[in-house]
């Protein structure tokens, strides 16, 4: 009989007015948009330049700002004060100061990594220009940045999207049909039937398994198409690390559908948890840098192992035995909410 | 002077006519009502009256003030009542009305006289949420809410659908009192009695106004509509039948409140079983621990033979049920909506096909076999409900009041359903309002706060209590009621 | 009057008893803060690195023993060959390998350094400070200097960003919702054919968001400042200034949702995906605005809360005075007048 709520819920799909579309444009708004918005890269930093000296060095080290590809030069101020001015406003982000030889490089950290990042680089280019002259360590050392060669951004975000990806259309909607079948009424008529609840719970999920899939693939194959950045490991491994956190936020979901009563809690109480468990999972900041308490909930947290994984596979090209950890881990916690997910469904109270 | 003034009113919506050409026009101080099928207009005129809609074409006047420009006017002295009133469900019933009060510019203690034959139903349980309550106190809440004030004009959109008899007379009592204070009023019903209580009625039908005289002369006018012939059956059940259902000592208690006070009762194979009661006497409780919704607090009882504590998946392969909302799904057709029920209860694809094109012959749905449901009038969706609750032949079949708001021409089709049911050996539990169709069923039981305080056929307990028909019997037996919930 | 007041309180009621809504409402806020302000950072911390070299000799062990001693790294593992170091690296073990050459004693030269390059600023970051502690250089003439924010705290960057988000997100997606919810569940009728007037309802509506919003501006702004060292560098009276600028906005954009959307549902999915996803995305948040194509740094110029987020970084952050934000605040009151105008002129005093 699941077959025929299946069917049911395909239809429903199909008849929203509002469901295919989301189907059809998110993931192209996720694969075209979001890498390009989602980028941590620093550029365009906007440099003045003070120069209490007069010398040629700072023509040359404009010269070099101008050529490198992060900075873009702002305009030389004759005091440090005007400089700052620029600063306050926000037409300039970094001052590079001359004066008796010595060089300050004064950034605004408001946003630290930028700040620290720019004026990194600004150091490194200043150290070019004066270093030959004083060079007494020979600083021979060399940099290789393995997977990313081209240390592109995108290449770190795309897969992080893909999780993302499978949380909202696996978790949110199905969490949210369930909740708008209580609040029409529906769900009673249900009830009374002799449907069973693991029919019940299967039939409201396999359509969005098979939607979040399919729409996963047509992501993997814009990603090629459209960035040529493709997966390294092997792409069973990404569909099952999908299937896995597809599992683990419909039972979530699933949960919290079973407690509310209006699909305006439902929705922000799943908003509430996704955002803190995708915030404390390393998608977007290291877990490491991370405080203890901070750091102790990533071992509870299944999307934290999931963006591990999937990293792991997609970009470091990493098989099974690296990411066995991680696996088993997410297994275990998507394990343990289905059954907690199926034991809150009531059909009888 | 007429106080309201319609002139060749049109309202469109899409490729629908919902008024085509509608003129009436009501004097002060009248009860006019509105009456005519689901979907004949009587929503759009009367959101056009209260400037809520722009009519297409026509004007009107309401209190010698344009529906069109003066919409400012309109509204200082008009009061309203939509069919679907909702109240405010986290407030409690005291703040509701404080509100509504406040809103209209006057207190609860000015107004409390013009709403204390209802209002006191419920003043008991002021401190507690409007959602708490049962539907017919809801319902209770929002007619005080909009009788709390007294406008000039009160309009009045099916105030009573889903409230016992007996609060429906109390409600036209306080109605007639307003009358006498000079208010106008319109009002919409389906319910006959209440028709009869107008001075005037307009018979609305697809959007025309077909006729405008006193109720009896509407009445027996268009009686093909109104008042179709009783349904003639022979009462084919046998005291020898076995029990389907048997229940005794049930209670079901919330907290302190029981809402099921030990109730016993058994009904026979075939039997047409009337389950009636006041509003909030807890039949729709009772109902959802038969269905196997709920689980009982105390007592025993078996459904189709099995047991309702243990063994309610058993009973819901072998019952049908139609609530009180609405119970198919608007976004899915006819046709895929039997296919869905059918396919719950395990029928094959085959055998589904043929059966779904036998239905709708019967119930000449063919050409709307692909239309969404939510699409289709109140009454046909209603019939169409009933039909998909016995698709699958169960032993029983529950309707929770089957027929709440539907008109009395579809109401009776939807009887001759029930009869070809019963015909064919489905027992069928059935609440209703209506007190026509309790003469309709075999064996009725008539709840008061929580407990049976009759149960027989029909004629039995007009003999008993010595009341002319079921109406009174009624109204004799809930008078004594002691909670309103 | 007195109809407003029983409006207000009415509202305020349908707030109060909701208490998940509530408990979200002000518990986003905390966690919000201490995720923001102290969990999501990018400071290099815990490096894993794992040491190559085929002789551990007096230099080397000095180098090894630099970076052992600093809290940037962790030495794992010390491995023989650069293959061994990548497979740590692969497995999710290391993220960084420091190679040293067999000459490395004699000549002072000849290091390497692997890193995990998925995430590109972290690697840059990794490799920066690796370098500084293999190789301290003394007497430099170049001296750098982080600005406002020398610890590099990211709260100082973000919490101006969650106020943002939040007043947005309670001011409109609360607003637009509970407007809806009169519709859908047809009071709003009744409230319409009552004598008040449309106006006061839309006011009376409003007020008790605007009260809930300055709360949690205040309760965001005492946890920056007492549990998140945040220091608020400006001047108060401008911050609530132009926050009430900006709720006032907040609430326009509500009113615009609610005449638009006929169900709680769509009001709820509206604000979402016209309102979060873009805030979150588009308004230099967590993403920098200048490290986006041209086209979507186009997009993000009419993303109101961009501007409200970068006048409070630099009231809040920076301490500088409102003269020096003037643009950002003037746009915000241009965005909040043809709002408003557009969503009162929108507000429909009949069906449809």
């Amino acid at each position: 009989m699941i077959k025929y709520l299946i069917q049911k819920e395909f239809l429903q799909i199909r008849r929203n007015s509002f469901m295919p579309r989301i189907i059809f444009i998110f993931p192209i708004m996720v694969m075209c948009v979001m890498p390009w918005v989602m980028n941590q890269e620093v550029k365009n930093i906007r440099v003045d330049v003070v120069d209490y000296d007069r010398t040629t060095i700072s023509q040359q080290l404009v010269h070099s700002i101008e050529a490198s590809n992060y900075f873009i030069f702002n305009g030389q101020k004759s005091t440090y004060q005007e400089a700052l001015k620029d600063i306050e406003t926000s037409t300039a982000d970094i001052i590079l100061e001359i004066r008796d030889g010595k060089f300050l490089i004064a950034a605004n950290a408001v946003n630290g990594t930028k700040g620290s990042i720019g004026s990194a680089y600004l150091s490194q280019i200043v150290a070019a220009k004066i270093t030959p002259t004083a060079a007494n360590i020979p600083l021979d050392v060399n940099t290789l940045y393995l997977y990313n060669k081209g240390q592109d951004y995108k290449v770190f975000m795309i897969p992080a999207l893909m999780g993302i990806l499978m949380m909202m259309l696996c978790g949110f909607l199905p969490a949210l049909n369930i909740v708008s079948e209580k609040e029409k009424g529906t769900i009673e008529q249900i009830n009374v039937t002799p449907v069973s609840k693991w029919s019940f719970i299967l039939a409201k999920l396999i359509p969005y398994w098979i939607i979040g899939l399919l729409v996963l693939t047509v992501c993997l194959v814009l990603s090629w198409l459209v960035y040529g950045i493709t997966c390294q490991g092997p792409l069973g491994l990404v569909y099952l690390l999908a299937v896995l956190l597809a599992l683990f936020f419909s039972s979530f979901g699933l949960i919290i559908s079973n407690n509310s009563n209006s699909m305006q809690q439902a929705m922000l109480v799943m908003w509430f948890f996704v955002v803190c468990l995708m915030l404390l999972s390393g998608l977007f900041t290291p877990v490491r840098s991370m405080p203890d308490w901070a750091y102790l909930t990533t071992y509870i947290n299944p999307m934290h192992y999931f963006a591990d994984a999937i990293r792991t596979v997609f970009v470091r090209g990493g098989g099974f035995q690296s990411i066995a950890h991680q696996l088993l881990a997410l297994s275990i916690i998507t394990l343990i909410m289905s059954v907690l997910a199926v034991a809150s469904y009531r059909k009888n109270s | 002077m007429d106080v309201i003034e319609v002139r060749h009113i049109t309202k469109t919506y899409g490729r629908v006519k919902a008024l085509d050409d509608v003129s009436f026009s009501v004097g002060r101080g009248e009860v006019f009502g509105l009456i005519g099928p689901d979907g004949a207009g009587k929503t759009s005129m009367f959101r056009i009256l209260c400037t809520l809609l722009l009519p297409d074409g026509g004007t009107a006047t309401v209190d010698g003030f344009d529906v069109a420009s003066q919409m400012k006017e309109i509204r200082k002295c008009v009061g309203y009542m939509p069919g679907r009133f909702s109240l405010y469900q986290d407030l409690t019933v005291q703040e509701n009305l404080e509100f509504f009060a406040t809103l209209f510019g006057t207190t609860i203690d000015e107004g409390y006289d013009s709403i204390k034959a209802i209002y006191s139903q419920i003043e008991k349980f002021k401190d507690r949420k409007a959602g708490a309550l049962s539907g017919g106190m809801k319902q209770k809440l929002a007619l005080s809410c909009a009788l709390i004030h007294k406008p000039s004009i009160l309009f009045l959109d099916e105030p009573t659908t889903g409230v016992d008899p007996v609060s429906r007379k109390e409600f036209w009592d306080m109605l007639s009192m307003l009358k006498e204070r000079g208010i106008t009023i319109v009002a919409s019903t389906p319910y006959l009695d209440e028709v009869r209580r107008c001075e005037r009625v307009a018979f609305l039908s697809e959007g025309r106004i077909m006729g405008i005289d006193s109720p009896e002369i509407i009445l027996d006018r268009f009686k093909d509509v109104f008042n179709p012939p009783g349904i003639n059956h022979e009462n084919v059940i046998g005291s020898n039948g076995e029990n389907v259902i048997e229940v005794s000592h049930l209670v079901k208690a919330f907290g302190n409140f029981r809402a099921v006070d030990d109730i016993s009762f058994s009904v026979k194979r075939g039997e047409i079983f009337g389950f009636l009661g006041a509003n909030g006497a807890g039949k729709t409780t009772a109902m959802h621990i038969l269905t196997g919704l709920n689980q009982p607090t105390d007592g025993t009882g078996t459904v189709a033979g099995f047991d309702i504590r243990t063994e309610h998946e058993q009973i819901k392969k072998n019952i049908g049920y139609m609530s009180q909302k609405f119970s198919l799904y608007e976004d899915l057709t006819v046709a895929e909506n039997i296919r869905l029920f059918a396919g719950i209860y395990g029928m094959k694809d085959d055998e589904i096909k043929t059966k779904t094109e036998a239905l709708l012959r019967q119930l000449k749905f063919e050409e709307h076999k692909n239309d969404l449901v939510g699409s289709l009038p109140l009454g046909w969706k209603q019939k169409l409900a009933f039909s998909v609750s016995i698709f699958h032949e169960p032993a029983i079949v529950f309707l929770d009041e089957p027929t709440g708001g539907v008109d009395p021409a579809t109401r009776r089709q939807f009887w001759e359903l029930i009869y070809d049911a019963a015909k064919r050996g489905i027992t069928v539990f059935v609440t209703t309002h209506y007190m026509d169709e309790a003469e309709y069923c075999n064996r009725i039981s008539i709840m008061v706060d929580g407990k049976i305080s009759a149960i027989g056929t029909p004629d039995e307990l007009k003999q008993r209590f010595h009341q002319p028909d079921m109406d009174h019997v009624f109204t004799y037996l809930a008078r004594e009621a002691k909670r309103g919930d | 009057m007195k109809q407003f007041v029983s409006f207000v309180i009415k509202e305020t009621r349908h707030i109060l008893r909701d208490k998940r809504t509530m408990l979200i409402l002000f518990g986003m806020p905390v966690v919000m803060m201490l995720i923001f302000g102290f969990a999501i950072t990018n400071d290099v911390k815990n490096v894993r690195t794992v040491v190559v070299t085929s002789q551990m000799d007096h230099q080397t062990q000095a180098a090894v023993n630099r970076l052992a001693a600093s809290e940037y790294f962790t030495i794992i593992a010390t491995v023989a060959t650069p293959k061994d170091a990548e497979i740590a690296i692969r497995h999710q073990k290391a993220d960084m390998a420091v190679v040293f050459a067999k000459n490395f004693a004699s000549k002072h030269s000849g290091v390497q350094i692997i890193v995990d390059g998925a995430d590109p600023n972290m690697a840059q970051q990794w490799t920066n400070y690796a370098r500084q502690t293999l190789f301290p250089s003394e007497n430099s003439p170049l001296t750098s200097h982080l600005l406002y924010n020398p610890q590099m705290r990211s709260a100082y960057n973000f919490v101006p960003a969650i106020m943002g988000m939040l007043l947005l997100l309670i001011c409109a997606m609360m607003t637009s919702v509970s407007i809806v919810r009169e519709k859908e569940r047809g009071t709003m009728e009744i409230l319409l054919v009552s004598p008040v007037r449309p106006l006061m309802i839309i006011v009376a509506k409003v007020v008790p968001y605007l009260l809930l919003a300055l709360i949690i501006l205040a309760v965001i702004l005492l946890m920056a400042s007492i549990v998140l060292d945040v220091p608020l560098a400006g001047s108060l009276g401008w911050i609530f200034v132009v926050s009430l600028i900006y709720i006032a906005l907040a609430l326009s954009l509500g009113l615009l949702i609610s005449n638009i959307a006929k169900t709680q549902f769509v009001a709820l999915l509206v604000s979402a995906m016209v309102l979060l996803l873009p805030t979150v995305m588009l308004s230099g948040m967590l993403f920098p605005v200048e490290s986006m194509p041209t086209i979507l740094q186009w997009v993000s110029a009419i993303i109101p809360p961009r501007y409200y987020i970068q006048a409070m970084r630099k009231l809040m952050i920076m301490g500088v005075g409102i003269s020096e934000v003037w643009h950002e605040v003037m746009v915000l009151i241009g965005m909040t007048t043809l709002l408003l105008t557009v969503s009162l002129k929108k507000f429909k005093t009949r069906l449809e």
